[in-house]
């Protein structure tokens, strides 16, 4: 009798000893229809990273890794994205074109050699980067990912802007389209954007020496706000919601703090006194005039000279100056430029590679002005809000956590940006992805699961 | 000769797992496990040398001998935080051991050396998993040697004390962000000495108390080898060979226990464990090389649990004895630094146990002992990592005993 009721209990026991079974997250869409997802913006969304447009990075770009995550709220049929066909892939510096930047071994002017950014194929041709990105892909659209690198807000609204950016071109529907005639053709249920960000930084990157800032103010293709408006109407006519992420303030990005504002790092008291002895004149001159700039040099780091066109001096050629500890040296800097040819030594630095403290504000108050935009949109038209801002501003002051992944606003150690310094790392995406997952989640009553950041690459090292 | 053939087995065979909160782990008898694990203020014979060496003055055999083993089969189940992300452990069962050997020198005076395995743990997550970053796996093994003397004061009192010489050896890989291949896998051993004493006190006919106090032992790895799997480009700063010093303490135990013999062939037990998880406030980790930028101060603050226990046994026959019991063994993992290295939750646990006596000389036991670690979302704050984690383990024991 008793050990019948042994053997029923240990019957008993053997059943409860299977794998505990947790089903803590139910995914659930809540007020929003993510049947139909679209997405615009810029190079950011378009995947662009390492400085090029290439076939992983548009995989791993957030819209694509939302486009995943969202299939589990009922996304239905293929997220068409304009892939180009090629992992080196194409980019543009000014109007070079390259491969991607991937971390490798470069010796400098002095023969050292260190870890840097390098071209993926140093030996691709001109001609060759020119054909893989003018091929065109729209027969395979229309594309659910209209993100274009380079493009500003007022870009999107323009007819014919295929035939000033060749990112476009390569997978516009119709060459005289404008890229918000892309939207109709998909019928979004469901879109993101995230735009604005070469509004400003376009300017910056040319170290505000070309381009304009694009005044808030104006007509729908000139202006930022009306601009904005259309484009978000454009997506109204057939989505019920929708995401709007708002732009960091750029100064914070690798690209702009990564080189020191002092590298000229003097050893030698005589080649000090010789500098000093050059800059003499210079600042007799500005003494007599009133003007409060000096060049001085000393043992151990010091401020680099560079030009600056915005002085208030009479001699064109006397328009240079030792930059403040505030401004911005871009990272295009040539560093052999630096390193063996006197460059903020005995030549001052080209104005086109230093962000000035006055720049930097025009930069810093676009962006306020801008994010002020965004954040009426997304209340006028009900959207969710993704506060990028915030998310650049914790990465650069505390840096976040996330997965047991670090990001910082470093330069490749910081796992957030690519070796580009503006573009992010699929890390960097996925931070973004979750980023909009919870505005979304939060804004629709959604349940949208979040990817684990520590399944995605930072920057790869050899 | 053969009996040091089966030791060695049991020695190589080793390899212990979690679950008895934290890494403690408490299978040091076959008859306890069966009464929940209890055995604090019971005349357990030999195997009282690990519960109460003051317990084991009242042996009543002029020698005792006792072996057993365990097979810990232990699952752990995850779901990431605000995802559909899960992950399950691959572990292999583990399996503590006990072996002792104990004699009466004389009337007041009893000897003994107990060896036994109390703290483990061995949880492999597959090598790309979420958590992969904070750990892929670890096992942790000690097998503690403790020879010990005891002294019958009176009929009624017993003390007992041993001197611990405890070993062990740990190996821990966790993932590094430097690509889906990259990992730092330590692997160390160490030994250190403590002591366990305790004291038997029959109060009244049939009502006992048990009174043990296990000292805490740190296990201090010095010069442990270490091993970084990184890109070359990294290799100046992150060496691919390094030495690591790092001291997990396994805690401090005061039992309290009480028996009562209801009837000839009832026994009824209950106690309390204090366990002294306080102890465990952080797990540093410090490089020979390049210290400065891989040291790292890992912060654990366990808290001291109470175990409560109790066990039935029930002498059916001549031939057989029937056991029962259970425990709840709270997590002693703190709320805000809880880590999928050691998923220690809130556990329920019963037991079952089954004794055949072939003659008075000889016991064979079984035992059963099933633990569910109950479902809790917890967070690993310095990581931004958590999700709801979920754990059982069932526990096969085998004992033999043999006295004369």
């Amino acid at each position: 009798m008793k050990l019948r009721i042994l053997v029923v209990l240990v019957a008993a026991v053997s059943l409860w000893a299977c794998q505990p079974e947790i089903n803590e997250f139910e995914p659930t869409k809540g007020n929003a229809d993510f049947s139909v997802y679209m997405s615009a913006g810029n190079s950011l969304t378009a995947g662009y990273a390492g400085g090029a447009l290439y076939r992983s990075g548009q995989e791993n770009s957030y819209t694509a890794i939302l486009a995943n995550q969202f299939e589990a709220v009922g996304r239905q049929g293929a997220f068409k994205i304009p892939y180009i066909d090629s992992e080196d892939g194409v980019g543009n510096q000014g109007v070079i074109l390259r491969t991607k930047l991937v971390m490798g071994f470069s010796t400098d002017c002095l023969g050292s050699t260190s870890l840097a950014p390098v071209p993926a194929n140093p030996n691709a041709t001109q001609q060759e980067l020119a054909i893989l990105l003018g091929t065109s892909v729209a027969a395979d659209g229309p594309f659910h990912n209209i993100g274009v690198p380079g493009a500003k807000v007022t870009h999107l609204l323009a007819p014919g802007y295929a035939s000033l950016n060749p990112f476009y071109a390569r997978f516009a529907s119709d060459p005289s389209n404008a890229v918000i005639n892309e939207i109709g053709l998909i019928q979004p249920t469901f879109f993101t954007l995230w735009i604005g960000n070469n509004d400003v930084l376009t300017y910056a990157i040319a170290g505000g020496s070309v381009d304009a800032i694009t005044p808030i103010e104006g007509d729908p293709g000139y202006g930022f706000a009306a601009s904005l408006e259309a484009i978000i109407m454009s997506f109204k006519a057939s989505a019920t919601g929708g995401a709007i992420a708002n732009i960091p303030d750029i100064t914070d990005i690798p690209y702009f703090t990564t080189v020191p504002y002092n590298p000229i790092v003097l050893q030698d008291q005589v080649l000090v006194d010789q500098l000093n002895a050059g800059y003499t004149q210079y600042n007799d001159y500005m003494e007599g005039e009133g003007k409060p700039y000096r060049i001085n040099f000393q043992l151990g780091p010091n401020p680099m000279v560079i030009q600056d066109p915005s002085m208030d001096v009479d001699v064109p050629s006397l328009k240079f100056r030792q930059i403040e500890a505030d401004e911005l040296v871009l990272l295009s800097i040539p560093q052999d430029s630096l390193k063996c040819g006197f460059w903020g030594s005995q030549k001052p630095v080209p104005g086109e590679f230093i962000l000035t403290s006055d720049e930097k504000s025009a930069i810093e108050s676009a962006v306020e002005a801008y994010n002020q935009v965004i954040a009426n949109a997304a209340q006028n038209h009900d959207l969710a809000l993704v506060d990028m801002n915030k998310v650049l501003k914790q990465g650069s002051t505390t840096g976040i956590k996330m997965d047991g992944v670090l990001f910082t606003t470093d330069f490749v150690t910081g796992n957030a940006f690519s070796t580009d310094g503006v573009h992010l790392t699929p890390q960097g995406n996925a931070l973004t992805a979750n980023t909009f997952i919870d505005a979304i989640n939060k804004k629709y009553n959604a349940s949208i699961p979040k990817v684990n950041v520590a399944d995605f690459e930072a920057v790869r090292l050899p | 000769m053969r009996k040091q053939f089966i030791l060695t087995t049991l020695l190589v065979m080793s390899f212990i797992a979690l679950h008895a909160g934290g890494y403690q782990v408490r299978l040091q008898s076959s008859r306890s496990i069966g009464m929940g694990l209890t055995g604090t203020a019971m005349q357990m014979g030999a195997s009282s040398m690990f519960y109460n060496p003051g317990a084991l003055a009242m042996m009543q055999s002029k020698a005792d001998f006792s072996l057993g083993i365990s097979g810990i089969n232990s699952l752990i189940s995850f779901q990431k935080f605000e995802s559909d992300i899960t992950a399950e452990t691959d572990n292999s069962m583990s399996t503590p051991f006990y072996v002792y050997g104990a004699g009466k020198i004389n009337e007041k005076w009893s000897v003994g050396l107990a060896i036994y395995t109390p703290y483990g743990n061995s949880s492999k997550w597959e090598d790309s998993w979420a958590g992969r970053l904070l750990i892929q796996n670890i096992a942790l093994q000690a097998i503690f040697f403790q020879p010990t003397i005891a002294y019958k004061i009176s009929d009624k009192i017993g003390i007992g004390a041993g001197l611990v010489y405890a070993t062990g050896k740990v190996e821990i890989q966790k993932g590094l962000n430097y690509g889906p291949d990259s990992y730092v896998y330590l692997d160390g051993s160490t030994s250190n000495i403590g002591f366990n004493v305790g004291l038997y006190f029959e109060a009244i006919d049939k009502l006992s108390f048990g009174l043990n106090y296990r000292s805490e032992i740190v296990m201090e790895v010095s010069g442990g080898d270490a091993t970084f799997n990184v890109p070359a480009a990294v290799g100046t700063s992150i060496p691919a060979s390094n030495k690591f010093d790092a001291a997990l303490p396994m805690p401090a135990n005061l039992d309290f226990g009480v028996s009562y013999q209801a009837t000839e062939k009832l026994l009824l037990s209950a106690e309390i464990n204090y366990v002294m998880w306080e102890a465990y406030k952080e797990l540093e980790f410090k490089f020979e090389q390049q210290g400065e930028l891989l040291n790292s101060i890992n912060i654990r603050d366990f808290k001291n649990t109470i175990i409560p226990r109790i066990g039935i046994e029930y002498v059916y026959s001549d031939l057989l004895t029937f056991r029962i019991g259970g425990y709840y063994d709270p997590s002693p993992a703190n709320e805000k630094y809880f880590t999928p290295e050691t998923v220690s939750l809130n556990n329920l646990a019963f037991t079952l146990g089954l004794s055949i006596t072939p003659s008075e000389k000889l016991s064979i036991d079984l035992s059963y002992l099933q633990i569910h670690g109950l479902q809790a979302t917890k967070t690993y704050e310095p990581d931004q990592f958590g999700g709801t984690y979920e754990t059982a383990a069932y526990i096969p024991g085998i004992g033999v005993s043999y006295r004369f």
